[in-house]
C-alpha cells in the first residue's frame, strides 16, 4: 500500500463526508483492504470496489461518481510526485472540491431567514398569558410571539411523544384468547405429566408507519415553523416516520430531522427546502412523491398532509395523484391550519379537488388540534 | 487477472455478469462481508447467491423474508410434537426429571431453521441467501444484524453456538421499505440496474438459445425503450425472457405490431400500463421502440 494511496483515500473519505455520505473509519480501512486485492491501475475496478464499500444506497452513487474523479486525480498525481503531499495541500484540495456544496454556508442562510421571521414587524405582540398552557393550547399558531416559542416547542414534543406511545402500543400476551403457544406451554408444564397450564399468545397489534408531507410554501409560513417543530418531534420519537417538505418541489427531510441534535440545527439544515418565493404545487409535489417514494406506502402507512390547500398547480394532476396516494396508503389525513377558523370553508380549488380522496380532514392550527390528531393515527 | 477469471466462471455457471457484479462477488468472497443487493424486481439479484454457491460448490441456504418473520422461523424451534411423544414414552421410565429434561432439550429435538443451519455448517462455509429482507419487520432486521456481526447464536437450553465456517451472506432488497443504516453499513452494497442493450441481448441469447438473433435484438431494444416510459411496474429481465420464450413458441423471427399486441401480457402486468403502452404504440408506431435499422437488417 503506497502512502499516496492512503493519503488520497483519507482525503476522499473527507470529501464524501462533506457531501453527506456516512463514511466510517472502519469502512475506510475496509476500502484500503479491498484495494489490496485489486489492480490499482484499473480505474474502473478501483471505482467499482470503492463504490461498493463507501456507498450504501443507490441514490448516493451519482455524488460518489462526481467525487471519485477528484480522488483518482489526486491519487495518480500524488503517486508520481517524488515528495509526499502535505496535509495542508490535501486540505486545500478538499476545500476546492467542496466549495460548491458547503453545508455551512447554506445553514447560515437559513438561520438568517429564521431570524428574519422572528423580528417580523407584523407579528402580533398584544397577547395574553405568556406560559398559561390552556391559553397556549387554543391559540392559533400564526399569532404566537417568539417568547412563547419555547413553551410551544415543549408542548408539541410532549404531544408527539404521547402519539408515538399510543400508536406503537401492542397487545399483551393473553391466557385466554389467541393461538396456543406451544413453546410457552411446554415450558410451563415441564414439571408435570400432563399439559394442564395452556399458554396462548395473541397477535401483536400491527404498528403503523407515518409519512408526513408538509407544505412549506409562503402561505404556510406562519404555521410551518410550528408544524416543522411538530414533525421534528415526531420524527425523533417515532421509529417509522418519513418526512417530506414541499412547496413547488418535494424534498425528503427525514434524515435532516433525525440526524440533528436539536430542532434549531434541524431547521438550519433545511435551508435548501424552503421555497419562500414560489407558490404551491401540491399536485406536482405529490407526483414526485408517488414516483420516487411510492414504495414507502403500504396498507399500514398513514399519510399526513399538512397544507392549507392553496394550490397553483394543475387540479387534474392533483386529483390523479391524490387518488394514487389513497390507493396505496392505509389512510390519508389532511391537516389544514385554516380549518381552525369557524368561518372557513374548503373552497380553494385545490382543497375542493383533494377533499373527496381524504379520509380525515382536520385542523392543525393550535396545540389542541395536534392533540386531537391521536384519534386519527390508527389504521382500521 | 482474478476478477476476469471470476467473471468467466460466473458466465460458465450460466449467469450473465458485468464488471460491477463481478467486483461485488469478488469482494464479498475475499473480504467475507455480507453483500446487500438492491435493484428492481427481476434483474437477477437472487441469482447472484445461487451462482456463488455454484462456483464455490457450497450449500445454498435460503431464507425468504416476509412480514411477521421471527426467530422461531429463522433460527430454531424445538420440535414440540417429538418432545411430547418422548415425554409420554418415558413415563414411568427410570430416568430422573433432570435427565428427561436434558434429553428433550438436546440437538435431536432441535429444528434448525436457515440461520442456524448456516451457522452450524460443519464442512465448508455455505452461502446464505436472505431474500427480500425489506419485507421483514425492523425488529427482524435488528436481530439479523446481531447474528451477522458475530455469527454466533445462543440457545438457552444448549448454550452458545459459534460458526466454525461463517457463511457467505447475500441479502436482497426490492426497496419496499428503507433498510436501516446500521445494516447497510455492515454490508457491501451493490445496486443492479436494468441491463443495457448489450447485456440484455446476451442474457436473452444465453437463456433462450433457440431464439432468432434479430428477434433477440428487437426485444432488447423494445425493453430498453419501454423502461423509459412512466409505467407503474417496469418490466424486468424476467419479463424479457418470458416474452422471448413466448415469441419463440409462436415461431416468430421478428417483432411486428400485431405480435406485440398479442403478447403484451408477457411484459406488462398492470391494466394502466397496458393501456399506456398500447397508446404509445398506436401513436408513434413500432419505430418508437425498435430502430428501423434492426427491422430490415438481420444480424
Amino acid at each position: 500500500m503506497t502512502r499516496a494511496l492512503t493519503h488520497a483515500m483519507i482525503a476522499f473519505a473527507a470529501t464524501l463526508r462533506r457531501v453527506g455520505l456516512t463514511v466510517t473509519t472502519e469502512s475506510v480501512g475496509q476500502a484500503l483492504r479491498a484495494l489490496d486485492l485489486i489492480d490499482l491501475m484499473d480505474r474502473d475496478g478501483v471505482y467499482l470496489a470503492l463504490r461498493m464499500i463507501l456507498t450504501s444506497r443507490m441514490e448516493e452513487q451519482t455524488v460518489f461518481e462526481r467525487c471519485f474523479d477528484e480522488f483518482w486525480q489526486l491519487y495518480t498525481q500524488w503517486s508520481f510526485q517524488p515528495e509526499q503531499p502535505s496535509t495542508a495541500a490535501a486540505q486545500e484540495a478538499n476545500d476546492l472540491e467542496t466549495s460548491e456544496i458547503d453545508p455551512a454556508t447554506q445553514s447560515d442562510a437559513l438561520v438568517q431567514s429564521i431570524d428574519d421571521v422572528e423580528i417580523d414587524p407584523t407579528e402580533r405582540l398584544d397577547l395574553p398569558g405568556q406560559s398559561d398552557i390552556d391559553v397556549l393550547s387554543a391559540q392559533d399558531f400564526s399569532t404566537f410571539t417568539s417568547d412563547q416559542l419555547q413553551e410551544v416547542a415543549r408542548l408539541t414534543t410532549e404531544i408527539a411523544k404521547r402519539l408515538a406511545r399510543r400508536v406503537s402500543r401492542r397487545r399483551k400476551p393473553s391466557r385466554r384468547r389467541g393461538t396456543l403457544d406451544l413453546r410457552g406451554t411446554m415450558r410451563a408444564n415441564i414439571m408435570r405429566d400432563e399439559l394442564i397450564d395452556l399458554r396462548r399468545h395473541a397477535r401483536r397489534r400491527r404498528r403503523v408507519k407515518l409519512v408526513l408531507l408538509c407544505d412549506v410554501s409562503g402561505s404556510m409560513t406562519l404555521y410551518s415553523r410550528f408544524l416543522l417543530q411538530f414533525l421534528y418531534a415526531l420524527q425523533n420519537t417515532f421509529g417509522r416516520v418519513e418526512t417530506f417538505a414541499f412547496a413547488t418541489r418535494l424534498t425528503r427531510i427525514s434524515d435532516l430531522l433525525r440526524g440533528s441534535s436539536s430542532y434549531q440545527l434541524a431547521l438550519a439544515s433545511l435551508s435548501g427546502v424552503r421555497d419562500w418565493s414560489g407558490g404551491t404545487r401540491v399536485g406536482e409535489s405529490l407526483r414526485q412523491f408517488n414516483e420516487r417514494w411510492g414504495r414507502l406506502l403500504d396498507p399500514r402507512t398513514i399519510v399526513v398532509l399538512l397544507s392549507d390547500g392553496w394550490d397553483a398547480g394543475n387540479p387534474d394532476l392533483l386529483a390523479q395523484e391524490m387518488l394514487n396516494l389513497k390507493r396505496r396508503a392505509g389512510k390519508l389525513i389532511w391537516l389544514n391550519p385554516l380549518l381552525g377558523d369557524p368561518t372557513y370553508e374548503p373552497l380553494t380549488r385545490g382543497m375542493a379537488v383533494a377533499l373527496p380522496f381524504v379520509h380525515t380532514f382536520a385542523p392543525a392550527h393550535n396545540i389542541d388540534s395536534l392533540r386531537m390528531l391521536a384519534r386519527h393515527l390508527t389504521v382500521r | 487477472m482474478q476478477i476476469k477469471q471470476l467473471e468467466d466462471s460466473m458466465e460458465q455457471a450460466g449467469y450473465v455478469t458485468d464488471p460491477a457484479i463481478g467486483m461485488a462477488v469478488h469482494l464479498a468472497m475475499t473480504l467475507k462481508k455480507p453483500l446487500l443487493v438492491e435493484g428492481h424486481a427481476g434483474v437477477g439479484k437472487t441469482e447472484i447467491a445461487k451462482v456463488m454457491a455454484d462456483m464455490l460448490h457450497a450449500n445454498l441456504i435460503r431464507l425468504q423474508c416476509y412480514e411477521g418473520l421471527d426467530s422461531s422461523q429463522t433460527l430454531y424451534e424445538w420440535n414440540y410434537p417429538k418432545q411430547l411423544l418422548h415425554i409420554k414414552l418415558e413415563e414411568g421410565g427410570p430416568h430422573s426429571l433432570s435427565e428427561r429434561e436434558a434429553a428433550i432439550f438436546s440437538a435431536p429435538f432441535l429444528i434448525r431453521r436457515p440461520l442456524l443451519q448456516a451457522i452450524t455448517a460443519t464442512d465448508a462455509p455455505p452461502v446464505l441467501l436472505i431474500d427480500e429482507i425489506d419485507r421483514a419487520d425492523e425488529e427482524f432486521e435488528a436481530f439479523l444484524l446481531e447474528v451477522l456481526s458475530e455469527y454466533q447464536v445462543t440457545i438457552p437450553e444448549i448454550g452458545s453456538i459459534k460458526a466454525v465456517h461463517p457463511p457467505y451472506v447475500v441479502l436482497t432488497s426490492n426497496r419496499v421499505r428503507e433498510l436501516s443504516d446500521a445494516l447497510r453499513r455492515r454490508c457491501l452494497y451493490l445496486w443492479i440496474d436494468f441491463p443495457g442493450f448489450e447485456k440484455e441481448l446476451r442474457i436473452i441469447t444465453r437463456k433462450v438459445p433457440e431464439i432468432d438473433e434479430r428477434l433477440a435484438r428487437q426485444i432488447s431494444q423494445f425493453m430498453e425503450t419501454a423502461r423509459t416510459l412512466r409505467l407503474a411496474k417496469l418490466p424486468g429481465v424476467a419479463e424479457s425472457l418470458d416474452w422471448a420464450h413466448a415469441l419463440c413458441s409462436l415461431h416468430a423471427d421478428h417483432l411486428d405490431e400485431n405480435l406485440i399486441h398479442e403478447t403484451l401480457p408477457c411484459i406488462v402486468k398492470d391494466a394502466d400500463d397496458v393501456k399506456r403502452l398500447k397508446r404509445e404504440l398506436a401513436g408513434k408506431g413500432i419505430e418508437r421502440f425498435v430502430s428501423a435499422g434492426s427491422l430490415s437488417t438481420a444480424q
